[in-house]
């Protein structure tokens, strides 16, 4: 029936409802009810709102456009500067980690080469110390022993061998020199002591007690007298000791 | 016993005199010559690829009894050269002794620029060892000998206990250059131009350097770096390690 007043409804069920409103006086009576409820609803939607309202309504809707491209700025703006920000950030972040990552692997690299270049000043001055051949390419590897800052292992132990090994003066001369620059170490002093006990050549002789009397080594008394009493020992080797045992004692 | 000296005598005069050659050559161009034991030697560098050994003073007579006759000595070493030296090639080294202990020959030997020379003195004994023009690494160590070195580029390893060190370096100077003496002089000629480290010391000596050789002396702070007796300090920037050191006498450094 609602339907029919909305005129809804297709042709058959169309007159199956007017047939049923011509034979049905109760039925049509209901319709006209209906019909006017309808046409009064409808009219009430279209009168309700007052040209009042209408003006109010139109009013807040022009305050609400006027107010609109205001807040797209306000709302906007933030979202550009956001944006910015964020890809600001993304780039401060990406070349900070980039710089961190890099710095990392530079350190990493310098550590690298750092201990590259060690570990080939070591085997520079392993591999000319070793040179049986040629006296000056050993002498090479102890003077770059003698610029090294800290006593190296493996160094120390080469250098202490050629003091007392090398068939050359000028070589165990260098390496006591090299050796005296470390001499707070325990290990090389007492090396360089006992060396006193056992060196023949009177510059590597005289080199020691020289070193024996700049290290205050009172230890090196006995080898001194030692030195002084073996009759093998050049004059001058005995006047150093000689020096030396007086300065220590 | 007499019989028995003048025999000896005999059969070494005859392993002089048995031999015609003045020379003995050794087709070498690298390697090392080691002259031990020899008491006057003079070594000069030349461009070619043997080294030939001389005598300077030899007697070219000969003693027919020992025609046919080999020389030997005490020392188990042969006088293969003809006049009183034995050279031994054992390859990568050649070994050079004199037969004589106290008198012997004045020798010279011409060696290629390649070749590395050393000379052992243990005997007092010794008398002179000269090198002229020698390209390659020269060691030396000796008691009593003088020891002169003209111009050479080293490395240069010399070691005296009483001989004086005279050297002269050329242009070409090689590191390491280190001369070290007990009781004789070291004194050596370097050019003007020549970039070395160098160290100097002498307990009971003076040292003398040319004003024309700039040495910036190493500081330790505000104050100049002098040990008891000994000065470490750079020429020309540095360059070449250089090692003076004389214990009782003078160092002497001066330009060419």
């Amino acid at each position: 029936m609602m339907d029919y007043i909305d005129g809804k409804l297709n042709d058959v069920d169309k007159k199956m409802v007017e047939q049923e409103l011509m034979n049905n006086t109760e039925s049509y009576k209901r319709y006209a009810q209906y019909k006017e409820v309808m046409f009064l609803m409808s009219r009430a939607t279209l009168i309700e709102p007052s040209t009042k309202l209408k003006a109010n309504f139109e009013k807040m809707l022009q305050e609400e456009i006027a107010a609109m491209p205001k807040q797209k700025v306000v709302f906007f703006k933030p979202v550009l500067m956001y944006r910015a920000a964020a890809v600001i950030a993304l780039v401060i972040a990406g070349a900070g980690g980039g710089y961190y990552i890099s710095r990392q692997q530079h350190e990493r690299a310098e550590r690298l080469a750092m201990q590259q270049q060690i570990d080939a000043t070591r085997a520079l001055i392993l591999g000319k110390i070793n040179n049986q051949q040629s006296a000056s390419q050993r002498m090479v590897g102890v003077s770059a022993a003698y610029l090294e800052t800290t006593p190296d292992q493996e160094i120390v132990k080469v250098l202490i061998k050629t003091m007392n090994e090398d068939s050359n003066t000028n070589v165990r001369l260098a390496a006591v020199e090299a050796l005296g620059k470390f001499q707070q170490e325990p290990e090389i002093r007492k090396a360089l002591i006992s060396a006193l006990s056992t060196q023949t050549d009177p510059l590597v002789q005289l080199a020691l007690i020289q070193l024996m009397v700049e290290m205050k080594a009172t230890e090196a008394l006995k080898p001194m007298e030692k030195i002084i009493e073996d009759d093998n020992t050049l004059p001058a080797v005995k006047d150093e000791a000689y020096a030396g045992i007086i300065q220590l004692s | 016993m007499k019989k028995q000296v003048l025999i000896i005598i005999g059969i070494v005069a005859a392993g002089f005199i048995a031999a015609n050659a003045q020379e003995y050559k050794i087709a070498k161009s690298t390697g090392k010559l080691e002259i031990k034991e020899v008491n006057d030697v003079t070594v000069e560098g030349y461009a070619g690829n043997e080294i030939i050994f001389s005598s300077l003073d030899f007697s070219k007579e000969k003693d027919k009894r020992a025609e046919g006759l080999k020389s030997i000595s005490a020392m188990g070493l042969e006088d293969n050269t003809g006049f009183g030296l034995s050279v031994q090639d054992k390859g990568a080294t050649i070994e050079v002794y004199q037969l004589k202990k106290m008198d012997g020959p004045k020798v010279k030997i011409m060696v290629p620029k390649g070749v590395a020379v050393s000379y052992v003195h243990s005997s007092p004994y010794g008398d002179d060892v000269t090198f002229k023009n020698v390209e390659g690494e020269i060691e030396v160590s000796t008691l009593h000998n003088e020891v002169h070195l003209e111009n050479v580029s080293g490395p240069l390893m010399i070691k005296t206990v009483h001989g004086e060190i005279e050297a002269s370096l050329n242009a070409n100077a090689k590191s390491p250059i280190s001369i070290i003496s007990v009781h004789g002089i070291v004194d050596l000629t370097v050019p003007t131009t020549i970039k070395a480290n160098v160290k100097m010391s002498t307990s009971y000596g003076e040292m003398f350097v040319d004003p024309a050789i700039k040495i910036e002396f190493d500081k330790q702070g505000d104050w100049t770096k002098y040990g008891s007796n000994k000065v470490e300090g750079k020429v020309n920037g540095g360059g070449l390690d250089l090692t003076l050191s004389s214990t009782h006498s003078n160092i002497y450094l001066r330009k060419k």
